[in-house]
């Protein structure tokens, strides 16, 4: 009995973590960008959350043959079905919404001041742009991706333990652009500038660097790693303009692993998907949120600067 | 035009403020030229207009009779580089990323390799440290560091910006002496500095720069002695 008991216990933490690491795995991707803008250009990018609505409604475009209202159903008509294709469309085009969010709001103020802090409100009013031209063009109601889309299953882990093949996928992907991620940053010419522009920009541009292009490559980085995370959002839950504001949970995230730092990222939002999923497992659903934003508070209140972030004098 | 490096005219402002009004200036291939000064009288808004990092308002730089482009990252291709001052080394990064942004310009990254050997010769105490994240430099081998990140542009002229900034006498007098033989292999150099004893028994020519506007020029040995020089900014007695 007692044996039994505990095999249940274990399997129910078990099971946890495994949800924990495949919420967490999203966050990263959402969260990774976010910081990679933030390490350069030192403000936070609130159309960060846009990008992910734009990958999401591409990949959904691209997969259903436009079926999203009838004006595109008569103009474009792309063989359904391809997940290719709809998945890379989806990465392609976050990415191009990002370099053009940048060229078109961000960089006019960039080059008229050095404040950060108008850059932080064009990215809001950006960001409610985008939610509102899709509420406008798509109309706002909740969507998914098919289920077809993606292989389905459960794989048995053993002990009772299970992971959707959703949640192995999402949790390979992210191993996988993370780790494209990393090996472009340590291993490329432009990766080399990047952490060098992260460190100062001004002194990279110094080096023979174009600062423009290298703020282009980071924003489409940024916007393909967040389409990445949208389309498993849109396929796990559903899809819809205001999907976005789940960024605000890789804000977190980001400020618990401390801002600026990929690795930082990265774990803060393991810790993060970890905390939500044990709190859903052994409290209630409804307290997860509760408890990531005392994480928040806590961290801020202990260490400001988070796990691997710059002490806060230091970015001056 | 027979100078290496040719500035004609500039003039910069920050707003209503004047901070060159008019400077020029010219580099003879493997010259060492200095521009001294007092705080404030322009050095370094100049070297950054060079460098195209601010914007001018008035004047042109020829190099090698070509104009040079607008924007900082075209003008390190075109064959200036710049150490900045306050020597701006990316402290997170190792010695050696350091030297290989440096090189971030150039076209062809074969180069880079036989280049980095040359900047150990110079260099030497960079290569012990080559693995070491820059940050953890003493203040003497950053500004080496920032040296030889500035010559893996293998720069037609290398620029410098108050190389003997915050640091010490002795270890002044190491960069100095080993600026000196980096000319020896062939660089034209163009120095701004506030140490102007210094500046004055490196460089063949100096300018003197005051309040934004050209108060003397001349070879620098003449310039030692010049009695105004002596008063205004090399102050008495002080041994070399």
């Amino acid at each position: 009995m007692g044996n039994a008991a505990q095999f249940t216990e274990f399997s129910t933490l078990f099971q946890q973590v495994v949800n924990g690491l495949s919420l967490g795995s999203v966050y990263a991707l959402i969260a990774v960008g976010y910081s990679l803008v933030y390490s350069i250009l030192s403000f936070s990018n609130f159309a960060h959350g846009g990008f992910l609505v734009v990958g999401g409604y591409i990949c959904y475009g691209l997969f259903t043959g436009f079926e999203l209202n009838v004006f595109s159903r008569h103009l474009l008509t792309v063989p359904a079905g391809s997940v290719w294709l709809a998945g890379l469309g989806a990465l392609g085009g976050a990415g191009i919404v990002a370099v053009l969010t940048e060229r078109l709001a961000y960089k006019p103020i960039r080059e008229r001041t050095s404040m950060t802090l108008y850059l932080l409100i064009a990215s809001m009013g950006v960001s409610i742009i985008i939610e509102n031209i899709f509420v406008i063009a798509v109309g706002g109601r909740f969507r998914a991706l098919p289920q077809s889309m993606f292989p389905s299953g459960l794989y048995n882990l053993g002990w009772g333990v299970t992971a959707s093949s959703s949640d192995v996928l999402s949790l390979t992907c992210a191993v996988l652009f993370l780790g494209g991620l990393q090996f472009f940053l340590t291993q490329t010419r432009w990766g080399l500038a990047i952490r060098a522009a992260a460190c100062d920009l001004r002194t990279a541009g110094l080096m023979g660097v174009n600062v423009s292009l290298l703020i282009a490559i980071v924003f489409f980085a940024a916007g393909l790693l967040a389409a990445v995370g949208g389309v498993f959002l849109s396929y796990r839950y559903t899809l819809y303009p205001q999907m976005g504001g789940i960024t605000t949970k890789a804000f977190v995230a980001a400020v618990i692993g401390g801002l600026g730092s990929l690795p930082g990222a990265i774990v803060g939002s393991l810790i993060l998907g970890l905390a939500e999923m044990l709190t859903t497992g052994y409290v209630s659903s409804q307290m997860r949120d509760l408890v990531v934003y005392s994480l928040l508070v806590l961290m801020l209140l202990v260490k400001p600067a988070g796990f691997f972030g710059k002490p806060v004098s230091d970015k001056i | 035009m027979s100078a290496l490096l040719e500035v004609r005219d500039f003039h910069v402002s920050y707003g209503a403020i004047k901070a060159l009004q008019g400077f020029s200036l010219s580099l003879e291939e493997r010259e060492i030229v200095s521009v001294i000064g007092s705080n404030g009288a322009g050095k370094s808004t100049f070297m950054n207009a060079v460098m195209g990092m601010v914007a001018r308002d008035r004047g042109e730089a020829f190099l090698d009779g070509r104009k040079l482009p607008a924007r900082s990252f075209q003008v390190v291709r075109s064959g200036l580089s710049l150490a900045p001052e306050g020597r701006k080394i990316f402290a997170p990064l190792t010695v050696l990323e350091n030297l290989q942004i440096g090189a971030f310009s150039r076209a062809k990254q074969s180069g880079a390799r036989a280049d980095m050997e040359w900047v150990f010769y110079l260099f030497p105490r960079l290569k012990e440290r080559v693995r070491q994240l820059a940050g953890t430099l003493s203040g003497g081998e950053q500004q080496m560091l920032a040296i030889g990140r500035a010559l893996m542009a293998r720069p037609r002229v290398l620029l410098l910006d108050e190389p003997s900034l915050g640091l010490a006498p002795i270890v002044i007098r190491d960069i100095f002496n080993e600026l000196r033989r980096v000319n020896e292999e062939g660089v034209s150099i163009l120095l701004v500095e506030q140490n102007a004893r210094q500046a004055l028994l490196l460089s063949h020519r100096t300018y003197v720069l005051q309040t934004g506007r050209l108060l003397k020029e001349g070879p620098s040995k003449t310039l030692l002695t010049d009695p105004e020089i002596k008063s205004a900014y090399l102050g008495k007695g002080q041994a070399p």
